[in-house]
């Protein structure tokens, strides 16, 4: 069983079983269900003490469920906040099935915090890519289905290299076992699984799908998915990677590339996808570098950075909630109507930006003031660049366009925010202000060991922010004429993708069809007759003698047919769903019986 | 409208006031930076009094004309470019 004797309830199973009876439990009170799972999950990782847990043999595999430390801890403590925040905000949406989506994809986010082999990683892995496509169909409209498919195959991709990565390493070492591998002796293996995990950590140039898809998510899925994904690569990529130079130089590109492309884009969503690749950069980069400070301040950001980011994600939310778009050129001077959803935005933007008061104060400096120290000049000037942009765009373009350019806009019809909204935004803002001022809040739980604790509270930190946040102001200011966002599409690395994508349908649609066309011609000629002659003797023979018995086996094909033509529906989505429903299914009897 | 949308209202009329108060807030920065340096310099320049304010400024202004000026123009399309196409 999962919850072993020893006492450990895995975050996982409180969302797994609610995603099992949410269907069946009638009424209205359902909603209050929701935030069991995530109050356990909070208990359970609170009160945990360090240790396996849970594991069990499967396949003549030993799968292991519980791997707990301090770094799985510490992912799974913001994950178990981040999912009560998120069902919080969620609680006034009556589609079953997002909320059960959800459930799916937050609980592979726990099981892949937790595993300790990369069999159980990768089942976990796939549960979230299969959760988080949802969380992009749900939305129901066409741009979205479309997303949801290119989100999907990207990421079954994605899965695959980390697939053969780890089916060639038990080819190669005959272990599953997931551990930090030594930089210097990497395999080829290694980089394929480490290929995988960079394709789920939007590393540039593989980061597309996530601007592409996170814009389209339902307004409360979108919440969802920009905590987890990335950040469980990052907790993969931190145990199992750091120390990889080329991480610390891809890492500090995407923190670059990222912000650049914030800064023309036009969709509030956009703006801030582009911005999940530009922080997950500093991440990215503080692993690679590999020293205690900087990946403590990887950590520590990741940390952060789920709670800002959900925040900005459910502020814009909330626009596209009460006013159906979140494009700027169609926003504008609704500071006065939504002043909270202006006020709680901005706590996040402040803290995104790495404002002093604020949480991204205490964590991004933190990398950057690490990879200084470990004289990584170049990657350390170019996290300072990132942090102008970042102010540049999230902290003031994004607020600026949505809430105050035009004129008071008192026309503009707005749906009201319900009350759960602003709750969940007022719990995440709280916790950005309260860790911006006692960052030993976070601190504490930092896993590496540090010759010398970081003090980001000193007055030449304080001022040097202040001194960079205020001059990129002074910047916007004078360019803020040419920032005017426009109604465009910028074209990434994405396009390259549907070449691709085009270029293998095109393989299937033209020779494959034609070799199939051919195929079926000379099965015609030669299969189709001698078959037809076997069916006249068949029919000879059936209709002498066994009619009667036939008759009633025949009906019962016929309806299990109609089953079976039922399920067949050449849906994807059906598909996938069945497919998540008979692996939870079978893991449920597994452990059941084991 | 809400007590707090009225006073964002009255703060939205008085945008000259604000920007005084923001260039003299920023001067009074650069001011305190004569005066409280890092204790060691991590990139030499970073020494300087008012190193960040330049900064800040001249990384935000070439990325803002950058981007928008030379780069956009070139790698944009259409609002509706990929949903013409598939």
């Amino acid at each position: 069983m999962i919850a072993t004797a020893s006492g450990f309830v895995h975050p996982a199973l409180g969302f797994y079983l609610l995603a099992f009876i949410l269907p069946f439990v009638p009424g209205k009170g359902w909603k209050w269900l929701l935030l069991v799972p995530p109050i356990v999950a909070i208990w359970s990782v609170m009160t945990i003490a360090p240790g396996e847990y849970g594991q069990l043999t499967w396949l003549g595999q030993t799968l292991h469920f519980g791997r707990v430390d301090k770094l799985s801890l510490i992912f799974a403590q913001v994950f178990a906040i981040m999912s009560l925040i998120g069902m919080v905000y969620a609680m006034h949406v009556d589609d079953k099935l997002q909320h059960i989506m959800a459930c799916v994809y937050v609980g592979g986010a726990f099981g892949c915090t937790f595993a300790g082999d990369y069999l159980t990683l990768f089942v976990f892995w796939e549960m979230m890519s299969i959760g988080s496509t949802f969380l992009v169909w749900l939305a129901r409209n066409p741009a979205a289905t479309r997303a949801g498919f290119r989100y999907f195959l990207y990421h079954t991709i994605g899965g695959l290299f980390l697939l053969i990565g780890l089916l060639m390493r038990y080819k190669a070492v005959g272990s599953l076992g997931f551990d930090h591998v030594d930089p210097s002796q990497m395999m080829a293996y290694d980089w394929m699984i480490m290929l995988g995990f960079c394709v789920n950590a939007a590393v540039v140039p593989l980061h597309a799908w996530l601007p592409d898809a996170y814009p389209q998510g339902t307004v409360t899925g979108s919440v969802f998915m920009c905590a987890f994904t990335t950040k469980t690569a990052v907790y993969v990529l931190l145990r199992g990677f750091h120390g990889v130079e080329v991480l610390a130089i891809a890492g500090t590109v995407m923190a670059v590339y990222g912000v650049l492309y914030a800064c023309i884009e036009n969709n509030a969503r956009r703006i801030l996808s582009y911005h999940i690749v530009s922080q997950v950069g500093y991440m990215v980069a503080g692993i690679g570098i590999g020293t205690a400070m900087t990946m403590n301040g990887a950590v520590a950001h990741a940390y952060a950075h789920i709670l800002y980011k959900g925040l900005l994600f459910m502020g814009t939310g909330c626009l596209l909630y009460a006013a159906g778009t979140t494009k700027l050129d169609q926003l504008g001077g609704l500071a006065h109507r939504l002043p909270w959803v202006m006020a709680l935005y901005m706590v996040a933007a402040l803290s995104i930006s790495g404002m002093p008061l604020f949480n991204g104060f205490i964590s991004k400096t933190m990398t950057i003031t690490g990879a200084a120290e470990a004289h990584r000049t170049w990657l350390a000037i170019g996290m300072e660049i990132a942090a102008v942009g970042t102010f540049l765009s999230v902290g003031i373009k994004l607020p600026y366009f949505a809430f105050w350019a035009k004129p008071a806009n008192n026309k503009m019809v707005l749906k009201p925010i319900p009350l759960n909204m602003y709750l969940a935004m007022a719990m995440g803002a709280s916790l950005c202000i309260a860790q911006g001022l006692y960052p030993d809040m976070l601190y504490r739980y930092l896993p590496f060991e540090m010759e010398e604790m970081y003090h980001p509270w000193t007055t030449w930190h304080v001022l040097q922010a202040l001194l960079l946040l205020g001059f990129s102001g002074l910047a916007f200011y004078f360019t803020r004429e040419i920032i005017t966002p426009h109604a465009k599409t910028n074209l990434d690395f994405d396009y390259f993708y549907r070449l691709i994508g085009r270029g293998a349908y095109a393989l299937v649609s033209k020779p494959l069809a034609w070799l199939d066309d051919h195929w079926t011609e000379a099965y015609r000629a030669v299969g189709l007759a001698g078959l037809l002659n076997l069916a006249r003797g068949t029919v000879w023979f059936d209709t002498k003698g066994i009619d009667t018995v036939v008759d009633g086996s025949a009906y019962t094909v016929r309806n299990i047919g109609v089953v079976g033509a039922k399920v067949q529906s050449g849906r994807l989505q059906d598909y996938l769903g069945l497919t998540a429903a008979l692996a939870l299914g079978i893991f449920a009897l597994v452990w059941y019986l084991a | 409208m809400s007590l707090f949308g009225m006073l964002l209202n009255w703060l939205r009329a008085r945008t000259r006031v604000i920007a005084a108060l923001f260039f003299l807030g920023l001067a009074g920065l650069v001011a305190a930076n004569v005066f409280i340096r890092p204790h060691e310099a991590e990139y030499v320049f970073d020494a300087y009094p008012g190193f960040w304010a330049v900064f800040g400024l001249v990384v935000g202004l070439a990325m803002v004309i950058i981007m928008k000026k030379i780069v956009q123009p070139m790698i944009s399309r259409g609002d509706d470019y990929y949903d013409r196409n598939s």
